[in-house]
């Protein structure tokens, strides 16, 4: 192989390469808030008003996140901007902030957001100390441990039944609440975790990707 | 027909270091990989967020201070969008990138060549780009490209996240400037000629 070879080759999958990043990246689905006066509802909005909420829903402003508990991005996010973006603007009432599941990245995801929404049937509070409990702790997470630690992390820091928590993310019993967040996400175009819709009003601002700092969110929400 | 080759001995490395600094040392050629690198740095990071870049550039709502502040929050280390590693492999390459640049420049100016001879750097840069571009989204990247063909996608086989893109991008560039500088080998820069 000479060297042009080489090089054609190579930029051929550097070129295939971007047509995902960015076929996948701009793909982000209908931009229609559905505030325009006869829009379809944005899918991000979908059935948002059974998904967990810090904030009230109803606020102006509003984030709906897709997450996935195994992902090390979404970490960050809500390890370093989500208790500003909480202490600054949720708790304050200017945003709410609206989490779906979305698990693409790790296997050990899927009976994650299993028993997350399994836990948020029972107990909002306790869904939210669990889905902490999952960053937190992340790299100690594997498929194979993940529902036995959850049902010792909910038995110890929660008055739920975690045997039942954990044997309905066996069954999958709220599986229906896991596929209408990917549904949605998959019709708003997200394709990594975590992705955000920005929302006033119920009409999309823009969407964003990865670990953001919060001066994004108060930016483009001109918060 | 030529066969590829590659940086495997000792000289073969002080040769790209040699070139590399001759050539950035002359004021004009390091203007050009300063702007070269903060080209290439934008590039990667706006290619994330391109529905966010939009919004702030276009979506006339917003007042310039927010478009700003929203454009700049984007870059490594500017916030926290990146962690260390990330952002300092980004970075990395954003100044290979920059190097890169100023060498081909150097090399279709200086030495009068055409464009196809130095193709090689041109080659590089652009996967290089490509590279460096999805560094900081493997799942974006790995999900775009497997969800073509229907594929379900588990990122398992990627142990550093999608930070291997990254350092594909960075192999490719260190090959680049190698080429490039075999290829000015016997030239003069600087006053010095480059040879080994």
């Amino acid at each position: 192989m000479n060297r042009r070879r080489f090089l054609t080759g190579t930029a051929i999958t550097g070129l295939t390469a971007l047509a995902g990043c960015l076929g996948s990246a701009g793909d982000t689905g209908p931009t229609d808030g559905g505030g325009d006066g006869g829009g379809e509802m944005h899918p991000a909005l979908g059935n948002v008003d059974v998904q967990p909420v810090l904030g009230s829903a109803d606020q102006e402003a509003l984030i709906v996140a897709y997450e996935d508990p195994s992902c090390s991005t979404c970490r960050r996010f809500e390890q370093n901007t989500l208790p500003e973006l909480k202490a600054k603007h949720i708790d304050t009432g200017n945003v709410a902030f609206a989490f779906r599941v979305y698990p693409i990245i790790y296997p050990w995801g899927k009976p994650a957001v299993q028993a997350l929404e399994a836990t948020y049937a029972r107990d909002e509070d306790a869904f939210w100390s669990l889905k902490d409990h999952y960053y937190a702790d992340q790299p100690s997470f594997s498929e194979a441990n993940v529902l036995e630690k959850t049902e010792q992390f909910l038995a110890a820091e929660t008055d739920l039944d975690a045997a039942a928590v954990a044997q309905d993310a066996r069954d999958k019993a709220y599986d229906d609440a896991v596929q209408l967040d990917l549904d949605s996400g998959k019709a708003a175009g997200a394709s990594a975790t975590p992705t955000f819709y920005l929302f006033l009003d119920g009409e999309l601002q823009t969407s964003v990707q990865g670990a953001q700092d919060v001066r994004v969110f108060e930016n483009a929400l001109q918060l | 027909m030529s066969r590829v080759r590659l940086p495997t001995r000792g000289r073969d490395w002080r040769l790209m270091a040699r070139t590399a600094r001759l050539v950035v040392t002359i004021p004009l050629y390091a203007v050009v990989t300063l702007v070269g690198a903060f080209f290439g740095l934008t590039l990667f990071v706006f290619s994330l967020n391109p529905d966010l870049v939009g919004f702030a550039l276009f979506s006339g709502s917003l007042p310039l201070a927010n478009q700003l502040a929203l454009l700049s929050g984007l870059y490594p280390f500017v916030s926290e969008s990146f962690d260390l590693l990330t952002g300092s492999v980004l970075v990395l390459i954003a100044l290979l990138f920059g190097v890169d640049i100023a060498m081909v420049t150097y090399h279709l100016r200086e030495h009068d060549l055409s464009v196809r001879q130095g193709s090689s750097g041109v080659a590089g840069l652009i996967l290089g780009t490509l590279g460096a571009g999805c560094a900081a989204c493997g799942s974006v990247l790995i999900v775009g490209i497997l969800s073509l063909f229907g594929i379900s996608v588990s990122l398992t086989f990627l142990p550093l996240d999608g930070l291997e893109f990254a350092l594909l991008a960075f192999v490719t560039l260190l090959l680049s400037i190698y080429w490039i500088a075999e290829g000015m080998r016997g030239g003069e820069i600087n006053g010095c000629p480059v040879d080994f």
